[in-house]
């Protein structure tokens, strides 16, 4: 079948340097994917046409895109369903600078993944022989391990597109991929300086749950998930003094007491009662919202029933502090 | 000036234990590829790595054993013992990296069934064992401190008097050539897949290493043995691992029968892969395939376990050919896979080129001989990587070979810039490939003769004439894909001639070449490796003797 | 129809004018509420950071609760929405639904995975359809542009929420904004993030994010930006003045919560419909579809 494909190119040597526009019709297999028409592109079509592939088997990570306005594996995405309005869009990653046509720099997303030391640093012993490890902690590892850094969660990631700072989805998901590990830190498998870093500012609290990196990533890591699961890490591991802890903490404090969520209460608490800066600076919108009238009731009524929710976060979290 | 003691030529799994290794003696090391390292081909290995562990009452000659027969015989067997010693030991290095193999009920290391082995002894990750070591290689390679050159094509190999100077370099982000100064260079290139057409091979496999090496003078080995692997998809040619084997699959012809048990019937559907290969092509030739496919089926082995351990490819499956392996069989064939030949090398990891070494899938020691058992490859690259670095470290106390920088440079840029400057209207680079890939896809895949072989040599004289004159749409500097094209072109070229010539030349069947005209195993005459180096005239052919040690060679049944 | 009530926690504390006005389209609509007084928070996302399993089992005991009711559940919050529908896509397993009924048993309540969390947007899309609700439609918002801001719940993980099977749920929203009688203002920040759940961590990412999306859907000449979410419309409204100060700029983008378009649309009074709760002033839009005061 024929397929259209409306590219965002970019030619760093032209005249006038600007991104442009160019559509492409080429012939492929019915179950052909983007890829096969990218690479017929540049094969038939267009030498000058440039992007970075492969294994065409969604493994060495190389062409990640956006298609449709949506990062993912060109190679992974089946072209057929791919045709919105007759044609596929495809775009450059996000978040990434443009170096040509489909190519992007990926300097800065190499320069995160450094930062967090991403190798294994165990601190006891080697033992001689294999490390005894169970199979379910390397089957939970697996899956962030199959992280093929194609940086399809870096594109999308929405905290990145306002704040080039924060350490991002892959980095953090290579983070958890240690903090998990029970190679790694102690010989609890706790991996404290890591976490300890990784709370303090552009790091794990940052992340703003939108699960834009969910989606994108072709390889099922998840990689808000992993950051979530960091955070409890943290938590457990004492790193309590940063406000996303205690937004956490304050939340499950009033869900378990009440059954549901005091919103007046959570602002402070998370910032800290004794914050006066931060408290101070959100008089004026309480003030606002107390005129306007969406100022949550002061006194926080529990729910009916509520301590049957109380019983279950005490029957369900007292295994989870025994592990 | 960039120089450096020891330079590695590509960031696979080989060429980043050979830079490890090589820093940790001590060298001034730098590693180039012309991907990121964690794109490399390493990646696609999906199945596992073998190792004998004593700790489990294995032994290694078990395993060395079992790839002697799998070789056919024709693998160097004090090469196949040094690999197999060492195998233990770099698979608990491996672990101590920090790869996330399976693990038993113990915790301790799992295994797996793996074809042409008698025993389990393959340590695997899911089904993508060769993306788990590779990244775990490179969290090592950046804690050791190798420089990096990423993104970055050797175009030329620098040799003075014999001796390896360096290399030219293009930086393929900015178009600029370098001279790269070496004591040392390790080829790590890998295979060179794209030479046939379809393959399992990404696109990167284009033989770079061994037709640069080869251009220069070293001795190539073993070129007619191409592995054709028994699970890859019509179409695209990807790998469907033989893990699925190793868990239990089966292989059917359109009947639903399990075909392997009139060739193997010990070992069936796990006997080597050459004669798994072999039994498909027959069964496909003689109309009991499906639309020259057989099918794999894996439903049987339920989807918990496919979803543990063969989630990859069922997502192979469904996202390249709509087909759910829990749900239903999967058709596959024989495809090109890997070069059991390739540069020459002693148990070092050296070449007969002086200062030049090479390890990994672009190098033949011998340990695969005629036919590479799965799971070995991984195992080859992790222990002649180490071996390649650790003996080339000792160059950091010799001196750098003189050249003229500057000329080098220049003279490259000029050649490069005669590529970009020629006329448009030559064949397209895609499809010179594209003919030089059927035609040896057609007369040097699972059954050859001396026909279609001799076809095959003539179209390539004339498909090399029609590479002198491709054009390079792409005239600019910064990322010219176009340009790298054209170079490796005629890199799978230069190993095009050299295959053909051996298999021509080897006249009886043996490993992964089954000839129609010669079906029968001739230890009297061909127990030898076909050696191929570069002569005045063209390729010249000679023959080296192969290393017994422990095994008669003998009839190879599974 | 008639639907298991989950109001979620902020339409009855920081946006109280959500309630109301979801009451009284629903009341137009034929559509019965039937109050959980017992269900809990879904946890928003925030205590299965802390705890997967805790949340899923307070969500599997709001499901088993509309079970022993014999109703679909039906939320208004595009996050309930998210993390129900995330919960229960985990809840498939016989073996974790096992799990986590055993905590549930002591109250006597056990989750057979019979329950489909829907929000009001799908709710009006799929069970009541477009065509009937036109008619319902007295005072169509002819010549208003809306902009749609969906909430991150509510279109990612496009599995957990059943995208495949029900496509239309990924243009739902604008579909509404059709149907009401306005025009629809595409942009890019359509599904992106508001900035709510890092609002106390990293407020400056957090306002430009209110910032850029308001901004582009004002420049684009949206009278008014329209969302499913009330912790979307906390941060969009609430906080737009500080984005706005924090970006240097005047914006002024009114947000109104989805049943509150609806309801202007069926004839319902500003006043019903609490928009004068709201922090970005609504007059102006008001004046313009002519609804009065």
């Amino acid at each position: 079948m024929d397929v259209t494909l409306n590219i965002k190119r970019f030619d760093p040597e032209a005249a006038d340097p600007k991104p442009y526009w160019q559509e492409f019709t080429v012939p492929i297999e019915d179950n052909g994917t983007v890829l096969d028409a990218l690479i017929k592109i540049r094969e038939d079509n267009d030498g000058t046409f440039s992007l970075r592939c492969s294994c065409r088997s969604s493994i060495c990570g190389s062409c990640a895109v956006r298609i449709n306005g949506h990062a993912g594996l060109a190679c992974k995405t089946q072209a057929a369903t791919a045709i919105i309005d007759g044609k596929i869009t495809v775009e450059p990653a996000g978040n990434m600078p443009v170096m040509k046509d489909l190519v992007v720099n990926f300097d800065g997303f190499w320069d995160k993944i450094m930062e967090v030391e991403p190798y294994l640093k165990p601190e006891g012993p080697e033992p001689e022989a294999e490390y005894i490890a169970s199979n379910e902690s390397m089957l939970h590892l697996s899956d962030v391990t199959s992280c093929i850094m194609c940086g399809s969660c870096v594109s999308d990631c929405t905290v990145l597109e306002v704040d080039p700072s924060f350490l991002g989805p892959a980095a953090l998901a290579k983070a958890y991929r240690f903090t998990a590990d029970p190679r790694d830190g102690n010989e609890k498998g706790v991996s404290k300086d890591r976490l300890e870093e990784l709370t303090k500012p552009s790091g794990m609290w940052d992340c703003t749950r939108c699960m834009e990196c969910v989606q994108a990533c072709p390889k099922g890591v998840a990689p808000m998930d992993r950051i979530m699961a960091m955070r409890d890490q943290a938590m457990e591991a004492g790193f309590t003094n940063t406000n996303g802890a205690r937004h956490t903490e304050a939340f499950s404090e009033s869900v378990g007491h009440s059954g549901w969520l005091d919103e007046l209460r959570l602002v402070p608490k998370s910032v800290g009662m004794t914050n006066v800066s931060a408290l101070m600076g959100y008089a004026p919108i309480a003030i606002q919202a107390l005129t306007h009238g969406k100022m949550p009731p002061i006194i926080h009524k529990k729910l009916p029933q509520s301590e049957n929710i109380k019983k279950i976060f005490d029957k369900v979290e007292k295994p989870m502090e025994r592990d | 000036m960039l120089e450096h003691d020891v330079l590695v030529i590509g960031a696979g799994l080989a060429g980043m234990r050979a830079a490890i290794a090589a820093r940790a003696g001590g060298a001034n090391t730098a590693i180039i590829s012309k991907v990121h390292p964690v794109r490399s081909h390493s990646n696609a290995a999906q199945g596992g790595i073998n190792a004998a562990l004593t700790d489990r009452g294995d032994e290694w000659e078990d395993h060395a054993y079992d790839t002697v027969k799998g070789s056919d015989f024709l693998g160097d067997q004090d090469a196949i013992e040094v690999m197999c010693k060492a195998a233990g030991q770099a698979l608990i290095d491996m672990e101590h990296f920090g790869v996330t193999f399976n693990r038993d009920d113990e915790g301790r290391l799992g295994t797996r069934a793996f074809g042409g082995q008698r025993r389990a002894r393959t340590f695997f990750v899911g089904d993508f064992t060769g993306q788990a070591l590779l990244h775990v290689m490179f969290e090592q390679l950046i804690k050791s401190g190798v420089r990096r050159y990423e993104e970055w094509f050797v175009s030329s190999l620098i040799i003075e008097e014999g001796r390896v100077c360096g290399v030219m370099a293009l930086e393929i982000r900015t178009g600029q050539v370098y001279a790269i100064r070496a004591k040392t260079v390790i080829f790590c290139t890998g295979g060179f897949g794209r030479v046939f057409e379809p393959s399992t091979n990404a696109l990167i496999c284009t033989g770079d290493g061994t037709a640069l090496a080869y251009n220069a003078g070293a001795e190539l080995m073993d070129m007619e043995m191409i592995q054709y692997h028994p699970t890859t998809l019509a179409g695209s040619g990807v790998l469907i691992s033989e893990a699925a084997r190793g868990e239990g699959a089966h292989l059917l012809d359109k009947d639903g029968n399990r075909f392997m048990e009139k060739y193997a019937p010990n070992m069936m559907e796990l006997a080597s892969r050459d004669v798994v290969s072999r039994a498909e092509q027959t069964e496909i030739n003689n109309g009991n395939g499906v639309d020259g496919c057989v099918l794999l089926d894996c439903r049987h082995l339920g989807e918990t376990l496919i979803m543990e351990k063969l989630s990859q490819i069922r997502e192979i499956g469904i996202d390249l050919v709509g087909h759910d392996m829990i749900k239903e069989p999967i058709p596959i064939r024989p495809g090109m896979h890997y070069a059991m030949g390739g540069i020459r090398t002693d148990v070092d990891g050296q070449t007969n080129l002086e200062g030049v070494y090479a390890a990994g899938e672009c190098a033949c020691v011998s340990v695969h001989g005629g036919n590479r058992l799965g799971a070995n490859s991984l195992l080859d690259t992790i222990v002649f990587g180490e071996r390649s670095g650790n003996h080339a470290a000792a160059s950091k106390d010799s001196e750098y070979v003189n050249f003229n920088v500057d000329k080098a440079v220049r003279d490259e840029e000029k050649r490069l810039q005669e590529l970009l400057d020629r006329p448009q209207n030559g064949d397209r680079i895609a499809s010179v490939r594209l003919a030089m890939g059927e035609s040896m896809n057609r007369n040097l895949a699972v059954y050859r003769n001396e026909e279609g072989m001799k076809a095959t040599l003539s179209e390539l004289k004339e498909i090399a004439k029609r590479y002198e004159t491709v054009p390079v749409d792409n005239k600019g500097k910064l990322f010219n894909t176009d340009l790298i094209f054209a170079l490796e072109l005629g890199f799978m070229l230069d190993c095009a001639t050299p295959i053909a010539m051996s298999a021509l030349d080897r006249k009886d069947s043996r490993g992964a070449q089954a000839r129609t005209d010669y079906p029968d195993r001739d230890d009297e005459n061909w127990m030898k490796h076909l050696v191929i180096k570069k002569g005045e005239a063209g390729p010249e052919l000679s023959y080296a003797p192969v290393s017994i040690t422990q095994w008669t060679p003998e009839e190879r049944k599974y | 129809m008639k639907y298991a009530f989950f109001p979620g926690c902020v339409s009855r504390g920081g946006c109280p004018e959500l309630y109301p006005a979801t009451k009284l389209i629903c009341e137009k609509l034929g559509i019965e509420l039937q109050e959980m007084p017992a269900a809990s928070c879904t946890g928003a996302g925030v205590l299965q950071e802390k705890n997967e399993l805790l949340g899923d089992t307070l969500n599997a005991r709001t499901f088993a609760m509309a079970e022993a009711l014999d109703l679909p559940i039906l939320t208004i919050c595009s996050t309930c929405q998210g993390v129900m529908s995330q919960a229960n896509h985990r809840l498939k397993n016989l073996e974790y639904r096992a799990k986590v009924n055993a905590f549930l048993a002591e109250e006597g309540l056990e989750y057979n995975g019979n329950a489909r969390p829907k929000h009001l947007l799908w709710v009006l899309v799929e069970d009541i359809g477009v065509d009937n609700i036109v008619e319902l439609i007295t005072r169509p918002l002819a010549g208003m542009r809306m902009a749609p801001f969906y909430g991150c719940y509510i279109v990612r993980p496009t599995d957990a929420l059943e995208f495949e099977d029900n496509p239309e749920r990924e243009t739902a929203l604008e579909k509404i904004i059709e149907t009401i009688g306005a025009t629809v203002v595409d942009f890019t920040g359509k599904t992106r993030c508001c900035g709510f759940p890092i609002l106390t961590i990293n407020e400056r990412n957090s306002m430009t994010m209110v910032a850029n999306h308001t901004s582009e859907a004002k420049d684009l000449g949206a009278d008014a930006m329209i969302t499913p979410c009330p912790l979307c419309h906390l941060n969009l409204d609430s906080f737009q003045p500080k984005a706005a100060a924090q970006a240097g700029r005047q914006i002024g983008l009114p947000i109104l919560h989805m049943p509150q378009a609806i309801g202007l649309a069926m004839g319902l009074s500003p006043k019903e419909m609490g928009l004068q709760r709201h922090i970005v002033n609504t007059k102006p839009l008001i004046t313009k579809i002519g609804a009065g005061v």
